[in-house]
């Protein structure tokens, strides 16, 4: 699996150099930080989210979110985080061909969210808006930041999909395949928080 | 050397002087010294600024400015010297240096480095279009809601506050990146986490600190946009919001901030002060330690920035407490630095002469701090001058000081030319004793009670004499600046010849030619010590020519603890892609400022196509195997 350098033809005469391995992790390390620093920007939303909920006289005043589209929106992202570790695994192994299966299976789920996400705004709009008050305002910038990452990981995944190598390179993208899939992991994990934190505890709670 | 070596290294690495060439390079080396240039211009910028206020404070009941006037002036010279010269110019260093030091061949994402570069100047020029409307944010640079919010702001310049932030912080955070995978992955054989130049730990955890902090302005940012322009309600309290979970979002990524500005600096000091006291630095474990704990405890100090607002007393001590432990580790290194003159053969060398001139004023705008991390003094003394001094005496005396120390002892490495010894000795007593004169009165002004951020005061308060003392040494600081300007420019003609490595310095970087070739040096180094140029290893030693890599534009891979070398890394060449994806982010966000929503979809959208066509596949022609 480790690609290894055939020597060029070049006008000196160098010995070949002293590694024949080639560094195709640069990427990925810049996509865990990446990954990193936007987790950073989900928390401090979250903490946004307490913190108003701490000290507002104004929080959540009518029903809690409802969970019958969240909780299947969940597995949706959840299946679709499975087919895409399969996929890789396939790639793996150079079954390129199971591996693309896995990327628009994993593509056709995302979609599948986002038209989720349009019937659970369309219904949760109508009691609740951005501009009805902070509780509002909060739960849809996390919402839709995560919705819009949603929608950016569809885009790079089908970008992979219709890439016409993924095999082990000299020359960048190293590894798009697996690159993109640790970001879709990260934008499912994302989901699972907000579930839990924004729709699930809020149920929880005793509303008098 | 056979030339012929170094001559096809130079065709793989060289930019070509076309004006195609300028826009397309990745070389680390190009943009370093744009970063330099492009910080060093907005200094000049919010030094004018500075200037400006100091003639209209010089004297009570002056009218040279109004009020907004004034705001907008205070606000633009804070934005500009904390956000676009003092890290930036950091970062500047660091893109030239790191890889020279770790004896890479250019970072570890050199195209990505050029978008970083682009969007830090576009960033900039977004900001700066705000005065030519005669709207430029005037909330000061920590802009607090609600005086920041529409009813009370209108107009675009709060606008304009948040989209050239967001826009900087995409740069800043893409350079922290960068940053971390080069100096984790790139180093030379055997340059381990204990043998690196204490520069790199200074770079690293600045890095680290970047990502997890602007990601809280990001969000702040991102709210008071939405609270302004889309009827949301986050720091509306009428409807729920609450004023100070801005203030928590802004000084959570703040205070790590300040040490973003501090602690590369202070990397700089620790390199500069052991090579003129000709030994290696006492303590080297200690002063990297402190380094990296400064980064970490810096996360938790940033409510003694909001003493005032009312805090329960249980959290406020924690933070009172954390915001005296982290002078702990400043200390630390002040010791090492002062050990490492006292047992060294010190050379006061221009560059010594700022290092020193940074230890003084670091203790004494360390000690204002310390002060007023004890909240009864911190409630009498906030948003008085006396804190306008201590922020001057930790970002002035512990940015700038080091940075022209790094500007005498550096750009001959840069430029090829020394710059001038005598001419730079008198330009840093000038700016020593203005620097003194402009801010330590100031100290005494806020303890006489003089509030910030007034644009004039009535006489006979007791506070004449002192603002009139306060603008004379404004001025002599700013004729000091000129003057190593002036030092500069004349270096570069008349300068006398650098050579290698002119101080006898112990890094890297001065084992190349100066200014160095596009490559680096020919033969990728190993190292041995600490001290690669004091020991007996020879680092480019290399009979066989293994590490010289002339098959196509490579450099080598190594682990990040032990930097023993495993792969070989293939560099991107010069492309214009960067350049025209930061045109499209800089476009999205002026869009942003003026709701131009049509148009910020555009941006997306093309934006979108130049990422996927810089990470296309490159047609593979039989180089694997």
């Amino acid at each position: 699996m480790n690609p290894v350098l055939i020597d060029k033809p070049s006008p000196t005469t160098q010995a070949p150099p002293p590694v024949r391995r080639v560094d195709n992790k640069r990427g990925t390390w810049g996509m865990a930080f990446f990954i990193a620093t936007e987790a950073c920007l989900f928390l401090a939303m979250f903490f946004a989210y307490y913190y108003t909920d701490k000290s507002s006289s104004q929080w959540r005043s009518e029903i809690p979110p409802k969970l019958h589209y969240s909780l299947p929106m969940l597995a949706v992202l959840l299946i679709s985080s499975a087919v895409l570790y399969w996929g890789e695994q396939q790639v793996k192994k150079e079954r390129y061909a199971a591996g693309r299966l896995a990327l628009i299976g994993t593509i056709i789920l995302g979609v599948g969210f986002l038209v989720l996400t349009y019937f659970e705004d369309m219904e949760h709009l109508q009691h609740l808006t951005p501009r009805t008050d902070s509780y509002g305002s909060i739960f849809y910038a996390i919402t839709s930041l995560h919705g819009a990452h949603v929608l950016f990981g569809l885009l790079m995944l089908t970008w992979v999909l219709v890439m016409p190598r993924w095999e082990p390179a000299l020359y960048t993208p190293h590894r798009p395949y697996h690159n993109v899939a640790m970001y879709w992991h990260f934008v499912d994990t994302v989901w699972i928080f907000i579930v839990a934190l924004l729709y699930v505890a809020p149920n929880l709670y005793n509303y008098a | 050397m056979s030339t012929a070596v170094e001559q096809r290294l130079f065709e793989l690495w060289e930019t070509p002087k076309t004006l195609k060439g300028l826009l397309s390079t990745v070389d680390h080396k190009q943009i370093g010294k744009r970063y330099i240039a492009t910080a060093m211009v907005f200094l000049l910028i919010g030094g004018i600024e500075a200037l400006i206020m100091r003639i209209q404070l010089a004297r009570p009941d002056q009218s040279i400015l109004g009020p907004e006037t004034y705001n907008q002036i205070f606000t633009m010279h804070g934005m500009t010297m904390i956000f676009w010269y003092a890290s930036p110019i950091l970062s500047g260093f660091g893109v030239y240096l790191v890889p020279l030091m770790i004896g890479s061949r250019d970072m570890a994402f050199p195209r990505f480095n050029a978008f970083t570069y682009w969007t830090y100047l576009l960033s900039g020029v977004l900001l700066y279009i705000s005065p030519f409307m005669g709207q430029s944010p005037h909330g000061g640079w920590f802009a607090y809601v609600p005086y920041t919010t529409v009813p009370f702001s209108p107009g675009w310049g709060m606008d304009f506050y948040n989209t050239s932030l967001l826009l900087l912080t995409i740069s800043t955070t893409g350079g922290a990146i960068n940053f971390i995978v080069t100096i984790l992955r790139l180093r030379a054989s055997g340059m381990a986490v204990s043998k690196m130049p204490l520069f790199l730990y200074s770079t690293l955890t600045v890095s680290f600190v970047t990502v997890f902090a602007l990601p809280s302005l990001t969000a702040a940012n991102i709210f008071l946009e939405l609270d302004r322009r889309w009827g949301t309600h986050f720091f509306d309290v009428a409807h729920g919001g609450n004023v100070v979970l801005w203030q928590h979002l802004f000084w959570f990524f703040g205070h790590p901030w300040v040490y973003i500005i501090f602690l590369p600096a202070t990397g700089m000091i620790s390199l500069i002060v052991p090579v003129f006291s000709r030994r290696p630095i006492v303590g080297y474990a200690y002063v990297a330690v402190s380094t990296v704990l400064t980064g970490i405890v810096g996360f938790g100090v940033w409510v003694h920035h909001m003493f005032a607002i009312g805090e329960g007393h249980m959290g406020m001590s924690f933070f009172s407490a954390a915001s005296m432990t982290i002078s702990i580790f400043t200390i630390v290194q002040v010791w090492a630095w002062l050990a490492t003159i006292w047992k060294g053969h010190p050379v006061l060398t221009t560059a010594m002469h700022f290092a020193i001139g940074f230890i003084a004023l670091i203790v004494v705008g360390g000690l204002s701090g310390v002060v007023t991390a004890v909240i009864p003094v911190d409630w009498q003394m906030t948003d008085t001058y006396f804190v306008v001094s201590h922020i001057h005496y930790v970002l002035v005396g512990a940015n700038m000081m080091p940075v022209f120390a790094a500007f005498y002892y550096w750009l001959p490495k840069m430029t090829g030319r020394m710059l001038d010894e005598k001419l730079g000795k008198i330009s840093f007593w000038i700016m020593f004793v203005g620097f003194n004169l402009a801010f330590f009165p100031m100290h005494l002004l806020g303890v006489l009670g003089m509030p910030r951020r007034i644009y004039t005061y009535k006489a006979g308060l007791g506070w004449d004499g002192i603002n009139m003392l306060i603008t004379v040494g404004a001025f002599i600081l700013a004729f000091g600046i000129l003057l190593s300007l002036i030092n500069f420019f004349w270096s570069l003609k008349n300068g006398r010849l650098a050579g290698r490595n002119p101080w006898n310095a112990d890094t890297l970087e001065w084992s190349t030619e100066s200014p160095p070739a596009p490559y680096g040096s020919v033969h990728i180094p190993t190292v041995v010590t600490r001290h690669p140029l004091w020991d007996e290893h020879e680092e480019e030693d290399d009979p066989k020519g293994e590490r010289v890599l002339d098959q196509d534009r490579l450099t080598l891979s190594s682990t990040w603890l032990d930097a023993e070398t495993f792969s070989l890394s293939r560099m991107p060449e010069d492309t214009i892609l960067p350049l025209l994806l930061a045109i499209g982010f800089f476009v999205l966000f002026i869009a942003l400022t003026f709701q131009w929503y049509w148009v910020a979809l555009g941006c997306v959208v093309y934006s979108l196509a130049v990422a996927a066509i810089w990470f296309w596949p490159k047609p593979q022609e039989g180089e694997l195997a």
